[in-house]
């Protein structure tokens, strides 16, 4: 009962942090963005953390669904809200072709073909001309604001559309992490022979996971698309800024948790940010080298993520419940 | 009725003949022992049998349906299943999810938790239902292995080496179990080194010697039979036995 208090506080103070800033400004850009960092490190949680695959491969699904919606738009004015789902069965599909020869592969093995997967993605939307627009990126094209154009004068419905995805995904993530197929996922990630001897077929239900993973991971990218209105193939298959970050962000929060993604992009993205705010006009590479570091010591300080404070808090806590 | 039928199973690892030319077969509600000496292919036929390695040769049948060539949880579903000698659980996991997991081969989540603590009854380990896996000891860990094998509801069950390192009353309590599950119509293979404990319980057993099958009978047959009191003690010099 309490933590289902909680989390509704925690969710009324993310629906209310947009109505305090200013709506053309530069900090509910970083917030919207924050939010779908967010939704996207969830949806990466479930190969990550629950299959404990590291995928560093992610932006091939991102950057399809950035794509695919943003070709229907300006080729046959399909309205992205259904574009979206086109991108969603894209990158589903994509994630199983990517899925069915790296299953096999484990630990960095697994992380590099998944990379390679991502760049090779990056390099054909870079040829692909005729569809891609080439390396001179793609912007959506102008519609009247309305909402079922999914077109708006400010980003403030963007803000509100990002904080619903990422409220979706989690509960995505959170009804398979305690259901049966997290069970089996749990299973596989500590002895995938002896989950196959009880019956679990381990291919299965790691192509389902990587599948659920991929279909979420480009419907998010849609909504990226809809916010960033221009983005080329560097930006949206970008290997460090969106398949690495995503990782980052989930292993941050704390890896295989429903709060930890949450956590690592409130973290992240903003103090990213804030670093390029404050150094990029006298020194641009110092803000990078700082953020480095803070990332260094996070992980050292915390080696199983930011959510293992909320952890030792609670334990301290129960402790002086239990003595008083 | 026959249950379990394999016919001529054969494995050959690099330069070694790991399995060769194994045949017998097994009626339903029979305790089998599978005895040989160290490196005799016990664990290796055990995992063949269940599908975690695939024979060269031979045909495997489970209750009428070939089961050589498929995948463990085909295997498993169609209702075989095995433990582990060296103690394969989900280290990281409640003692009462790694049991859990098994259930939910043919239940959901809620029926599968309460099939589980059953299981977890049978073995004695209800107490611990909530420790962490990795957190026993290793005698409760093989009964945790034995637990989650029969949460998969097996027509045949494959024990490898439940019984090591338990001491008395508790190989008496696990010996109790085995025939218990015999009883409810599960048959069972068992590879344990107390021979004993597996004279006691098994109505059959199996020798196997280099990964041929040396010797089948009942526990006395095999006691007394000079080819596998050779294969154990090495060729007796006359007037020295």
């Amino acid at each position: 009962m309490k933590r289902w208090i909680a989390i509704a506080m925690f969710v009324l103070i993310l629906a209310a942090v947009p109505q305090f800033l200013s709506p053309t400004g530069y900090w509910i850009r970083v917030f919207t963005f924050t939010l779908l960092f967010a939704a996207m490190a969830q949806a990466w949680n479930l190969i990550g953390g629950l299959a404990n695959q590291l995928s560093l491969g992610h932006a091939a699904f991102f950057g399809i669904g950035a794509y695919t919606s943003t070709i229907l738009l300006i080729n046959f004015g399909i309205s992205p809200w259904i574009g979206m789902f086109a991108s969603g069965a894209l990158g589903g599909l994509a994630a199983l072709i990517i899925a069915i020869p790296t299953m096999r592969l484990q630990g960095h093995y697994f992380a590099l073909a998944t990379l390679a997967f991502g760049e090779v993605a990056r390099v054909i939307a870079n040829v692909w001309t005729p569809l891609t627009g080439g390396p001179g990126g793609l912007s959506v094209p102008f519609v009247p604001p309305n909402f079922a154009a999914y077109s708006f004068k400010q980003l403030l419905p963007h803000a509100y559309i990002a904080l619903a995805a990422l409220i979706i995904v989690t509960v995505i993530f959170e009804v398979i992490r305690r259901g049966a197929m997290g069970y089996r996922l749990r299973a596989i990630r500590e002895n995938a022979a002896a989950a196959e001897v009880i019956g679990i077929d381990t291919t299965k239900v790691k192509l389902q996971t990587a599948v659920i993973s991929g279909v979420l991971t480009a419907m998010l990218g849609t909504l990226f698309a809809q916010v960033a209105v221009f983005f080329d193939p560097d930006t949206a298959f970008s290997a460090a800024s969106i398949s690495i970050r995503v990782a980052l962000i989930a292993i941050i929060g704390g890896v295989g948790t429903a709060a930890g993604p949450i956590l690592g992009a409130f973290f992240i993205v903003p103090i990213e940010e804030l670093m390029n705010d404050l150094f990029s006009s006298g020194a641009a590479g110092l803000s990078q080298l700082i953020f480095g570091v803070i990332l260094i010591v996070v992980i050292l300080w915390r080696p199983r993520g930011l959510v293992t404070i909320f952890e030792a808090l609670r334990a301290r806590l129960q402790g002086k419940g239990a003595q008083s | 009725m026959t249950i379990l039928d394999v016919r001529g199973i054969s494995r050959r690892f690099g330069g070694l003949q790991a399995l060769s030319d194994v045949t017998f077969s097994v009626p339903k509600g029979q305790i089998v022992g599978l005895i040989g000496p160290n490196g005799a292919g016990k664990t290796t036929f055990f995992s063949t049998l269940c599908g975690l390695i695939k024979p060269d040769s031979g045909a495997i049948t489970l209750d009428g349906t070939s089961i050589v060539g498929e995948k463990p949880h085909k295997v498993a579903s169609l209702g075989m299943t095995k433990t582990f000698q060296n103690v394969a659980l989900f280290a990281e996991s409640s003692v009462l999810d790694n049991v859990l997991t098994a259930g939910l081969l043919r239940h959901d989540v809620e029926t599968a938790r309460e099939r589980a603590l059953i299981c977890l009854d049978r073995v004695g380990l209800k107490t611990v239902a909530h420790k962490m896996a990795g957190n026993l000891s290793f005698p409760e860990r093989a009964r945790v292995e034995l637990a989650r094998a029969l949460c998969t509801d097996p027509k045949v069950l494959l024990l490898d080496e439940v019984m090591a390192a338990l001491n008395p009353v508790e190989m008496q309590e696990i010996m109790d179990l085995i025939r218990q599950l015999r009883d409810d119509g599960i048959t069972l293979l068992v590879v344990e080194h107390h021979m004993r404990a597996i004279m006691a319980i098994c109505d059959r057993i199996l020798v196997l010697n280099f990964g041929r099958l040396l010797a089948d009978g009942s526990p006395r047959e095999v006691a007394n039979d000079p080819v596998v009191v050779e294969a154990y003690l090495g060729r007796s010099a006359e007037g020295h036995a």
